[in-house]
C-alpha cells in the first residue's frame, strides 16, 4: 500500500515550482525549448503522436485566446462599458436601440476564459513533465512508451485517468462552472435595477454581504428572520423525524410483534410514492375549502375552517407535522437495520439485572443509535436546510408578508427564498450571496460530521 | 391450547374487571353537555329516549346503531370479564380482550359519526359539534383503549398493535384519498363533502387518451427515457469515481476528494440558472438531453456510499489477481463489479427514481415547451389556476399512474436501498 504524504497544499505548490525549475535547469535544448513549444522534446525523441497532441493543443490555445480569449479576460475585468441607449432614428422616426454590453453573458464567458487558462495551464505542466521524462528515459538508455503502451497504460497504472475523465467533464460543466459564475456573481450588483441587456452590473466587493448581514435595511432584516426560521425549521425536522422514527423501527421491531415486514411495507409506500406528489395532494387536502377542512366540518370537529396556510404559525406547524409524515418512514426504514446490529446479549444482561423496556432503551438503544447515527443526524440536518421541495410544494413559502423583502413569506426557508429571488424578482446577487452563506453552514457541519466519522479517521481500517 | 393463566398476567387481569366496572359506571355521567342550552345527556339518557321514539330509527339508523353500539360494548366487557372470572381460561380471556377491541371501536366510531347522526336525527335543535361531547364520552373512549390494552396484555398479545394500527391509518388515508379522488365523477378541485357522489373510471381514460391540452402519456416517456440514460450515466461515473477514490492511489486523491466535498456543500440550484445559460450556449435548452447532463453531471459529488462499500470489500482480492497478472482494469471490471451487485442497485435505484420526482430543474430547463415535459411537471401544471377545476381528477389519476411503478420498484428494491443507506450511516 503507498502510504500517502501528508500534503499541504502551499509546501505542495512550492515543491512543483522547484520541480519545474529544476527540469528546466537539467533540461537539454529540446526540453527547454519545451517549455515554449509544446511537445517539442517527445517529438524528437520519436513519440510523435503525443508531441503533435501537445502542439496541437497548444496551436488551439493560442487561437482562442486571440479569436476570443483576451477580450473575455478583459470583459471579466469590466463587465462593459458600452450601456444600452436609444437613438431616435429621424429616416423612420422611431426610437431605434443600439445594442450594449451584455455583463451577464460577459461574465459567463469570462468565467469560461478562465477555465480553459486553467486547463491549458495544468497540460502545459503535464507536456513539461512528459518531455522531462522523455529526455530522462533516452539518457538511461530505455525504450520509450509508443502512443499503444500509453493507451494501454490507461487501463492499468493511469485507471485512474481513464475513470475520472467523464466524472471531471460532468463535474465541471454542470456544477464546477456554474458554481463559479454564481460566485462571482455575489460580488456583483446584478439586481432587479440591473438588468442586462437594457442596463449594465458591475462589481461592487462585499457590499452585498454587509447589506445582507450588518444593516438595518429590509433585505438585511428579512435575511435574520428567515434564517431564525430555517434553523428552528432544520432542528425541528431532523429531531422529530429522528426521534419518532426510531420510535417506529424499535415498535414494529418489538417481540410482539408479527407481520413485520407487512408493517413495514404500510409505511414504506409513503417513502415510495414520489415526494412531490404526496405534497402537492397534501397542500391540496389542506387548502381553506381543501377535502381535510371540509372533512372536520362534515364530522362537527370545527365550524371555521383551519387556516393550515394562511396563517403564519399554523403554516409552520403544518409544514413540520406533514414533513413528519414523509420523513417518520425513512428514518425508521434507516434505524431498523441499525437496531437489528444492537448485540443481543446487551438487552439479555439487562435483562436478568432486572432492567425494564424503559431503562434497557435509555441506557441500551440510545446511547448505541446516537453515537452510530451522530453523522446521519448532522448531514440531516443540512439537508433539512435546504429541503426546498417540503416548503415550496407546501406552502411556496407563504403566507407571504409586508414586513418582509419582496414577497417573500413566512415559511420560506433560505433555498425557498434563495429560488424566489432568482425566479420571481431576478436579485441573482442576492441569492448568490444567500447560496454563499448557506454553504458556510453546511461547511461547518460537514466537517465536523467529516472529522468524526469512521470513514474518516481509518480510511485504511477494513481493508 | 388451553394453558391456564400465569401469575404476571394475572395483575393486569385485575386491571381489565376494574376497566369494565367504570366503564359501566361511565354511562351515566354525561355524554352530551351543551352549557347553553343547560342540556345534559349520558349515554343512558339517550338510549332511553330513543327507545320513547322509536320512529328515530326508521328515519336515522346511524344514530340507532350508535346507540347501540355505545350501550352495548361495556356491557358486553362486564360480562366477558365476569365470565373470565369464573372460567379463566385463555379463549375466554381472548374474548374478553376483543370484546375490548369492540368498545374501543365503537368509541373511535362514535366520535366520527356523532354530529352527523344527531343532527340528522333532531334530538338536539342545533347544530351539533364533537365539543359538545361531555366528559363521560371521553373517559369511555380512553377507558376503552386502557382496557384494550390490559385485556392484551393479559393474553401476551403485543399492545404496539393499536399503535401500530393508528399509525398506519394516518399514513394510508392520503394515498388512499388520492385514490378515492382519481375514481371521482364530479370535476373540481374543492367539493363541499368528502366522500364522492359517483365513481368513475373517465378520468384515467381521459388522460390517457386525450391529447389535446396535456399528453401524459409522452410525458411518461419522456420521463422514462431520461430516467433511463441517466441512471445508466449516473451508475457509470459514480461507480467510476468511487472505485476510483477507494481502491487506486495517485497524487492529488485526498485534495480530489475535499474539492468533491466542498462542491457537494452548495445548494445545488443556487447554480441553477448559470447552468441554463451554459445549456443554452450549447444550444440544447428545452430538450432531454439537457435534463439528462444536468441530473448525471454532478453524479461524482454522490460518490460517498459507494466508496463506503468499496472500501469494505477486500484488499487482498486485488492483490492476489494482480500477482495473477492481471491489470487495473481486468480487476475493476472482471473482480470488484461482479461483487458490487448491491450498491449498483442502489445507485440505479437512486438514480432512477430522481427525474420521477425533480419539478425545479425540469421547470427551469424545459420553460413552456409542453411536449418536454417530464410526469412532474405535467402534474403540476394541471394544478394550474387555470387548469385545476377541469383537471384536477385527472391529476389524481395521474398521480397514481406515476406512484405505482416507481413504488414496486421500491418496494422490490427496498433491500438493497436500506443496507446501502444503513451501511453509509454507521461510516
Amino acid at each position: 500500500m503507498v502510504a500517502e504524504k501528508k500534503a499541504s497544499p502551499l509546501r505542495d505548490l512550492s515543491e512543483r515550482i522547484k520541480w519545474y525549475g529544476r527540469a528546466f535547469k537539467d533540461g537539454d535544448i529540446y526540453t527547454k525549448l519545451s517549455f515554449f513549444v509544446m511537445g517539442l522534446s517527445n517529438m524528437a525523441r520519436g513519440q510523435i503522436v503525443k508531441g503533435l497532441s501537445f502542439l496541437f493543443l497548444q496551436v488551439c490555445f493560442i487561437v482562442y485566446l486571440i479569436l476570443a480569449g483576451i477580450d473575455n479576460l478583459i470583459g471579466l475585468y469590466t463587465l462593459g462599458t458600452r450601456e444600452q441607449t436609444k437613438v431616435f432614428n429621424e429616416a423612420k422616426g422611431i426610437y431605434e436601440i443600439i445594442k450594449g454590453d451584455n455583463s451577464m453573458l460577459m461574465l459567463l464567458a469570462g468565467v469560461t476564459a478562465l477555465f480553459v487558462v486553467t486547463f491549458f495551464v495544468i497540460m502545459w505542466g503535464a507536456s513539461i513533465k512528459s518531455a522531462y521524462n522523455a529526455q530522462k528515459l533516452k539518457a538511461a538508455g530505455k525504450k520509450l512508451p509508443g502512443i499503444i503502451d500509453d493507451i494501454k497504460s490507461l487501463f492499468d497504472s493511469n485507471l485512474h485517468k481513464l475513470l475520472l475523465v467523464i466524472p471531471i467533464i460532468g463535474l465541471i460543466i454542470t456544477t464546477v462552472l456554474p458554481l463559479v459564475y454564481m460566485i462571482l456573481m455575489a460580488f456583483t450588483n446584478y439586481n432587479m435595477t440591473h438588468q442586462p441587456p437594457g442596463k449594465l452590473f458591475d462589481w461592487v466587493g462585499l457590499e452585498n454581504f454587509r447589506i445582507m448581514l450588518m444593516s438595518s435595511d429590509k433585505l438585511g432584516y428579512t435575511f435574520w428572520k428567515i434564517f431564525g426560521w430555517t434553523m428552528i425549521w432544520a432542528v425541528f425536522a431532523t429531531f422529530s423525524n429522528y426521534f419518532l422514527g426510531m420510535f417506529l423501527a424499535i415498535l414494529i421491531n418489538s417481540r410482539g410483534i408479527r407481520f413485520k415486514n407487512v408493517w413495514r411495507t404500510i409505511f414504506v409506500i409513503s417513502v415510495a410514492v414520489p415526494t412531490f406528489v404526496t405534497l402537492l395532494v397534501i397542500r391540496i387536502m389542506l387548502q381553506e375549502q381543501g377535502a381535510f377542512n371540509i372533512l372536520l366540518k362534515e364530522l362537527g370537529f370545527i365550524t371555521k375552517s383551519i387556516p393550515f396556510f394562511t396563517n403564519a404559525t399554523w403554516a409552520r406547524v403544518t409544514v413540520i407535522v406533514v414533513n413528519l409524515w414523509i420523513g417518520i418512514p425513512h428514518t425508521m426504514l434507516i434505524t431498523t437495520g441499525i437496531l437489528l446490529n444492537i448485540p443481543a446479549e446487551l438487552y439479555e444482561s439487562a435483562r436478568i439485572d432486572g432492567a425494564g423496556p424503559v431503562k434497557s432503551f435509555i441506557h441500551i438503544t440510545m446511547p448505541y443509535m446516537l453515537f452510530i447515527t451522530t453523522p446521519y443526524l448532522i448531514t440531516n440536518f443540512i439537508s433539512n436546510i435546504n429541503n426546498f421541495n417540503a416548503i415550496y410544494f407546501l406552502t411556496g413559502g407563504g403566507p407571504a408578508t409586508l414586513d418582509y423583502f419582496k414577497g417573500a413569506g413566512k415559511t420560506d426557508l433560505l433555498v425557498t427564498w434563495l429560488y424566489r429571488l432568482t425566479v420571481d424578482s431576478w436579485d441573482y446577487c442576492y441569492a448568490a450571496t444567500i447560496g454563499i452563506f448557506i454553504f458556510v453552514i453546511s461547511a461547518v457541519g460537514s466537517l465536523i460530521v467529516y472529522r468524526r466519522s469512521g470513514s474518516y479517521k481509518k480510511e485504511e481500517g477494513f481493508q | 391450547m388451553d394453558r391456564t393463566i400465569t401469575s404476571s398476567n394475572i395483575k393486569y387481569y385485575r386491571l381489565v374487571q376494574v376497566t369494565s366496572l367504570i366503564l359501566i359506571a361511565n354511562l351515566f355521567l354525561p355524554f352530551i353537555n351543551l352549557k347553553e342550552k343547560a342540556v345534559s345527556m349520558s349515554a343512558f339518557d339517550i338510549f332511553l329516549k330513543s327507545l320513547q321514539f322509536l320512529e328515530l330509527f326508521g328515519d336515522n339508523k346511524m344514530l340507532g346503531i350508535i346507540i347501540i353500539l355505545t350501550v352495548l360494548s361495556p356491557i358486553l366487557t362486564l360480562l366477558a370479564s365476569l365470565l373470565a372470572l369464573i372460567i379463566p381460561k385463555k379463549p375466554v380471556l381472548t374474548i374478553s380482550a376483543f370484546s375490548y377491541l369492540f368498545s374501543a371501536l365503537s368509541a373511535t366510531i362514535v366520535l366520527f359519526t356523532v354530529a352527523k347522526a344527531v343532527n340528522g336525527s333532531g334530538l338536539l335543535d342545533t347544530a351539533f359539534l364533537v365539543k359538545y361531547l361531555g366528559t363521560g364520552y371521553w373517559l369511555f373512549l380512553i377507558l376503552s383503549y386502557v382496557g384494550l390494552t390490559f385485556a392484551m396484555l393479559t393474553i401476551r398479545v403485543s399492545p404496539g398493535y393499536i399503535v401500530l394500527t393508528i399509525l398506519s391509518i394516518i399514513w394510508l388515508i392520503p394515498i388512499a384519498w388520492v385514490i378515492m379522488i382519481s375514481f371521482r365523477e364530479e370535476p373540481g378541485a374543492y367539493t363541499s363533502y368528502f366522500f364522492p357522489k359517483k365513481f368513475t373510471l373517465n378520468n384515467y381514460v381521459v388522460l390517457l387518451t386525450d391529447t389535446s391540452k396535456f399528453h401524459y402519456l409522452k410525458w411518461f416517456g419522456n420521463t422514462l427515457f431520461v430516467s433511463v440514460c441517466s441512471c445508466l450515466l449516473t451508475t457509470l461515473i459514480v461507480l467510476s469515481t468511487s472505485y476510483t477514490l477507494s481502491r487506486l492511489r495517485f497524487p492529488g486523491r485526498k485534495t480530489f476528494m475535499n474539492i468533491l466535498l466542498i462542491l457537494g456543500m452548495f445548494p445545488g440550484f443556487m447554480s441553477m440558472i448559470a447552468v441554463y445559460y451554459i445549456l443554452k450556449g450549447l444550444g440544447i435548452t428545452q430538450s432531454l438531453t439537457a435534463l439528462i447532463m444536468v441530473y448525471s453531471g454532478g453524479a461524482a459529488l454522490s460518490y460517498y456510499v459507494a466508496k463506503g462499500f468499496f472500501d469494505t470489500i477486500p484488499r487482498a482480492l486485488d492483490e492476489a489477481a494482480y500477482i495473477d497478472g492481471a491489470t487495473k482494469w481486468y480487476v475493476f471490471t472482471r473482480i470488484t463489479i461482479p461483487l458490487s451487485k448491491p450498491i449498483i442497485i442502489y445507485t440505479m435505484l437512486v438514480a432512477f427514481i430522481a427525474p420521477w420526482c425533480d419539478y425545479i430543474f425540469a421547470s427551469v430547463i424545459m420553460g413552456d415547451k409542453y411536449e418536454n415535459y417530464t410526469i412532474a411537471l405535467g402534474l403540476y401544471l394541471m394544478l394550474d389556476r387555470t387548469n385545476i377545476t377541469k383537471w384536477y381528477t385527472r391529476f389524481a389519476a395521474g398521480a397514481v399512474l406515476v406512484s405505482i411503478p416507481i413504488s414496486i420498484l421500491f418496494i422490490a428494491l427496498q433491500k438493497y436501498y436500506t443496507a446501502s443507506i444503513t451501511g453509509s450511516v454507521k461510516g
